[in-house]
């Protein structure tokens, strides 16, 4: 029988378990649920190594697809090369292993004992592929570049100080970017079963790229003088794109809209640059977006293209669109962004006035360029887009 | 030293296939530097609005593969679909952006690079009818730059 205590002599409770311990509990709860099957494999085998047995069972090739040799092109051994090795190129409509077993592998006699990842949940192969992905993996890992190395830092000068803190400004705001750019594909990532090997290699590339966008951009204000502000609008855009429903609704908003206007940032970053270091920077970083535009445009394109209901996909991308362009348009209004590249475009803060009739001729070409890609993806958006054509600048 | 001028007689004429054909021999023959830039897959144009017979336009394509620009061709105008892109401006365009990539010794000014002159749309226009084959023209953007650049290795000479 538990002791008597008055509650004037109370002891004090027990602490609360920690996050830690409260994971770790759920863990073991986890692991004795399902020790079960993982028990049934553990015996077998203990018991055919304590008899000093072999298996050998992984020598029969029957239901393999052994002896069709792989043969490089002249680039080496791409992921095209060995997918046209039958039947390792054949891909699901819809996923159906969730698991981390190989497609082409020997894997359905062992089926039920095998565990479900359940977080892998986007199973629709329409959901992911892009007929230039492949392409785009072989180039991404032959276009890593190094942001510490590549970039001349040691010819870094010290600009006027409103130039200085109008590239610093701007260096800030494309760090916030980077990293919901960085963190988007990282969300999906995950949740994409193995079967599509190709995408989730992609998906990898590109957070490599985010990370050393954010990375360069990061050391380009530290070292020309600082870090200068956040912005809110920035930051319901970059919540907005993190948070969207479907991969193709986020990637469409990530890489075909939002890529696509920080491609033309970057493209302006480079034409606006005031030293090299800045002009290598921007060079650099605008073909890593260029990749990540590309494959939105064409995932987008493959999505509509293989759609049971195309009218219906297309209604349903309208409506996510109508309010995707918003949450973008609110970060393209943000002073630290529009105000930044209209202090260098014009060159100087006594210039402001003429770097804004610049931004005004940029903002026409990006939503222009922005519709376009939309157009080459199948989903026609001239007529809809809610953006506006001219940017709402009226010159005082 | 190497560079633009008008008057050397050792001079690559600009704009001429054998111009283009040095920047691609050149290219080739730095296989490191550009195996450290990464892959380049396009077919790219430049066009001279002016360079041709009469100051008509005159355009050359360059095939690049990989590493390597293994094809350069004039282009006539039939030809065009071919390009993934094309690089359309003036003579006196080209020519102030070549002499300064020549005056800064590989490297141009910082008002002289291929995106600068081309972000605008003046005064280089950047054509493609699709927006995809368009967007290879800033995947490749470093490898193009170091193409040009490298006519800082020899002289070019110009026709006026």
């Amino acid at each position: 029988m538990a002791p008597v205590t008055r509650a004037g002599a109370a002891q004090p409770l027990p602490p609360p378990p920690t996050l830690t311990e409260q994971g770790l509990e759920r863990y073991e709860t986890t692991f004795r649920q399902h020790y079960q099957e993982w028990a049934v494999i553990l015996q077998r085998n203990a018991e055919r190594l304590a008899r000093g047995q072999y298996s050998l069972h992984w020598l029969d090739t029957d239901k393999a697809n052994w002896g069709r040799r792989a043969k490089p092109s002249s680039r080496g051994l791409t992921y095209t090369d060995i997918n046209n090795v039958k039947p390792y190129g054949d891909m699901p409509v819809e996923a159906d292993w969730r698991n981390f077993t190989a497609r082409g592998s020997v894997r359905e006699p062992y089926r039920h004992e095998m565990p479900t990842i359940e977080e892998y949940t986007v199973l629709d192969r329409g959901e992911v592929w892009a007929d230039n992905v492949i392409t785009l993996y072989e180039e991404a890992k032959a276009r890593q570049w190094n942001a510490t190395r590549d970039i001349p830092w040691h010819e870094l000068e010290p600009l006027p100080e409103d130039l200085e803190k109008a590239t610093c400004q701007l260096c800030t705001f494309l760090t916030e970017v980077e990293f919901v750019a960085g963190d988007f594909p990282a969300k999906w990532m995950y949740r994409i079963p193995q079967d599509f090997l190709e995408v989730k290699s992609f998906l990898a590339t590109q957070i490599m790229d985010e990370a050393r966008h954010q990375e360069v951009f990061r050391k380009r204000a530290i070292a020309g003088g600082g870090l200068m502000h956040a912005a809110p609008g920035f930051e319901w855009a970059l919540q907005a794109i993190l948070q969207a429903p479907t991969h193709t609704m986020g990637t469409f908003l990530l890489n075909l809209l939002g890529e696509g206007l920080v491609l033309s940032i970057f493209r302006s970053g480079e034409m606006i640059a005031k030293t090299h270091v800045d002009k290598e920077i921007f060079r650099r970083c605008l073909q890593d977006e260029a990749r990540h535009v590309s494959y939105g445009v064409m995932q987008f394109k493959y999505y509509l293209d293989t759609h049971a209901n195309r009218e219906q996909a297309l209604e349903e991308m309208h409506r996510f669109a109508d309010v995707g362009e918003q949450v973008i348009l609110s970060a393209f209004t943000e002073p630290a962004l529009v105000e930044s590249v209209a202090v260098l475009l014009g060159g100087g803060l006594e210039h402001i006035d003429n770097g804004m009739e610049g931004m005004i001729k940029l903002w026409s070409m990006l939503i222009d360029e922005y519709l376009q890609r939309c157009e080459r993806a199948g989903f026609p958006r001239r007529g809809r887009c809610t953006i506006p054509q001219q940017m709402p600048w009226r010159a005082a | 030293m190497a560079g633009a001028t008008a008057t050397q007689a050792d001079a690559v004429p600009f704009p001429s296939v054998a111009w283009f054909q040095r920047l691609a021999d050149l290219m080739n023959a730095d296989r490191v530097k550009h195996e450290h830039l990464g892959y380049v897959d396009c077919v790219a144009q430049f066009t001279v609005l002016d360079g041709g017979p009469g100051r008509t336009p005159w355009s050359v394509q360059i095939t690049f593969e990989e590493f390597a620009a293994v094809d350069v061709r004039e282009a006539r105008p039939a030809d065009a679909a071919r390009a993934d892109f094309a690089l359309e401006a003036t003579l006196g365009t080209w020519r102030a952006m070549i002499e300064s990539i020549a005056g800064g010794g590989g490297r141009p000014a910082l008002d002289q690079t291929l995106n600068h002159l081309s972000h605008m749309g003046t005064p280089v226009r950047v054509v493609s009818d699709d927006p995809l084959r368009r967007d290879l023209y800033f995947r490749y953007n470093q490898s193009l730059q170091e193409f040009v650049n490298a006519s800082s290795a020899f002289r070019t000479g110009f026709s006026s």
